[in-house]
């Protein structure tokens, strides 16, 4: 009497595990597209508890034993904005002597990595901002030491950025005195310290010294110029020998940082208008950003120089 | 003056036991996602609690519901994490349901291999996620052989004092 009841619940169990496989299989099988988008929507709904408790327990970590820091950080960059207060003023008139317009500068909004206890969190890491800050697909994602990566999903108060440490990252580079360019991207094989990038596409005549700083290129439209992304630490050359490769030494590390800023992108930015099918694809418009939103900063007009 | 029957009050213990048992669970969840980031920033070698959610209810239920707790638990872990959308689904399926299915080979009520299991579920959970996530075979000894590893222990560690405190409520009895 027992055996076929025994049985049965083996063969339910089965089933069971069979139907999850089948599930995971489906998971692993989306589009990235589509496994973004499902993610997002389930971050702003079933999860949302879940995001809006580890955002709180960021800010009441920052505000118990971070303040400190927090106030040195803020001394440290107000006597460096005191001190550059003088050549600002004297690179803008430079500038309108030439007649080169304004820089364009990018809003920023401050944002707090919400990390899990995986192996892949460095990979794509989750934010407590979204399209409600102002936050859009293809904003870059820094800290104050250098690159981390760009904004991949984004839902009205959670965003997704890929990092410099997933497979996918690639980003246009170059020497901080721009004489060398190329493009970065994860080295395939990480040290125990941590993972690594590459430069690659550097022509063999191209040398570059050991401490060498490297920068965005600001080539592609996602990440603007002069973005500082780290130090080559070694050279190599490409298996055909085509090009060097430099090991580059981030001086960033997603998963160790815990507050970034998302560069917001300019108000009159081509660069989300040329990919309307990417955009459209990938997120969700974004609601008007309110008039007396204080956590973005307004850009200034740009006034046409004479 | 009407004395409940056995049968009821039978009943109303297994109700009890399973409302520590989520009680023990709530707790976790919340040292996941309050306790743990209000106190400490999350590196390398962070104890996984979503993972001894995971293996403690595994060890209690029959493989396939183990499979569908793992389907839940990966879905978390994808949908905070989407590095790759499905590999941590993958990754806890196959660890809940090995769990679980383990569990009929060996006796867990030992403190040691309780710690054992905890230690091999979340190393196996790692290895299988960096597999899936398509981790390179050269930056897989690194993350496998040293980063894996040491989560795993902090894991073990902390489930190890985890079932000695709730000893009691989880039923889990502990031989020297």
């Amino acid at each position: 009497m027992r055996e076929p009841a025994a049985r049965q619940a083996a063969r339910s169990d089965v089933l069971l595990f069979a139907g999850c496989i089948g599930l995971a299989l489906t998971a692993l099988a989306l589009p990235r597209s589509w496994a973004l988008a499902f993610a997002a929507s389930l971050r702003q709904t079933a999860f949302r508890p879940v995001v809006a408790l580890q955002s709180r327990a960021g800010l009441d970590r920052t505000s118990r034993f971070d303040l400190e820091q927090v106030r040195h950080s803020h001394d440290s960059l107000a006597l460096l904005v005191q001190q550059q207060a003088a050549l600002r003023l004297e690179n803008e008139n430079l500038r309108g002597l030439i007649g080169v317009r304004a820089r364009l500068a990018n809003p920023i909004v401050s944002a707090e990595i919400l990390h899990q206890p995986t192996p892949t969190d460095a990979r794509m890491i989750l934010l407590d901002v979204g399209t409600a800050n102002g936050v859009r697909i293809f904003d870059p994602v820094v800290t104050a030491d250098g690159l981390i990566g760009s904004i991949v999903s984004a839902g009205p108060h959670s965003s997704n950025a890929l990092t410099w440490v997933n497979p996918d990252f690639a980003a246009s580079a170059m020497t901080a005195d721009g004489r060398v360019r190329g493009f970065v991207h994860p080295a395939t094989a990480s040290r125990a310290s941590g993972p690594m990038l590459e430069l690659h596409g550097v022509a063999l005549r191209d040398s570059l010294a050991i401490g060498t700083t490297v920068m965005t290129a600001g080539a592609g439209g996602v990440y603007p110029i002069g973005i500082p992304i780290g130090r080559v630490v070694s050279v190599g050359k490409e298996e055909n020998g085509y090009d060097r490769i430099f090991r580059v030494l981030p001086f960033a590390y997603p998963g160790n940082a815990s507050h970034v800023l998302v560069l917001v992108t300019p108000r009159d930015s081509i660069f989300p208008k040329a990919l309307p099918a990417i955009r459209d694809s990938m997120v969700r418009k974004p609601p008007p950003v309110p008039p007396h939103d204080s956590s973005v900063p307004k850009l200034a007009p740009e006034t046409p120089r004479p | 003056m009407r004395t409940a029957r056995p049968t009821d009050r039978r009943r109303r213990s297994r109700k009890g036991d399973r409302m520590r048992v989520v009680a023990v669970m709530v707790l976790l969840l919340l040292l996941e996602f309050y306790l743990r980031p209000a106190l400490v920033e999350i590196r390398h070698g962070a104890p996984d609690f979503m993972m001894l959610v995971l293996l403690l209810l595994a060890i209690r239920r029959s493989p396939g519901v183990a499979a569908v707790i793992g389907l839940v638990i990966g879905l978390v872990i994808d949908v905070l994490t989407p590095a790759h959308f499905g590999a941590g689904i993958l990754a806890s399926v196959l660890v809940g349901w090995g769990a679980a299915w383990g569990r009929s080979l060996f006796f867990a009520d030992n403190l040691m291999v309780n710690a054992a299991l905890f230690f091999i579920g979340t190393w196996v959970r790692d290895v299988l996620l960096l597999v899936f996530s398509g981790t390179s075979l050269k930056a897989m000894p690194t993350e496998a052989l040293v980063w894996a590893p040491l989560q795993s222990l902090s894991t073990a560690i902390v489930g190890v004092a985890v079932v000695i405190v709730f000893r009691d409520w989880l039923a889990i009895r502990i031989e020297a």
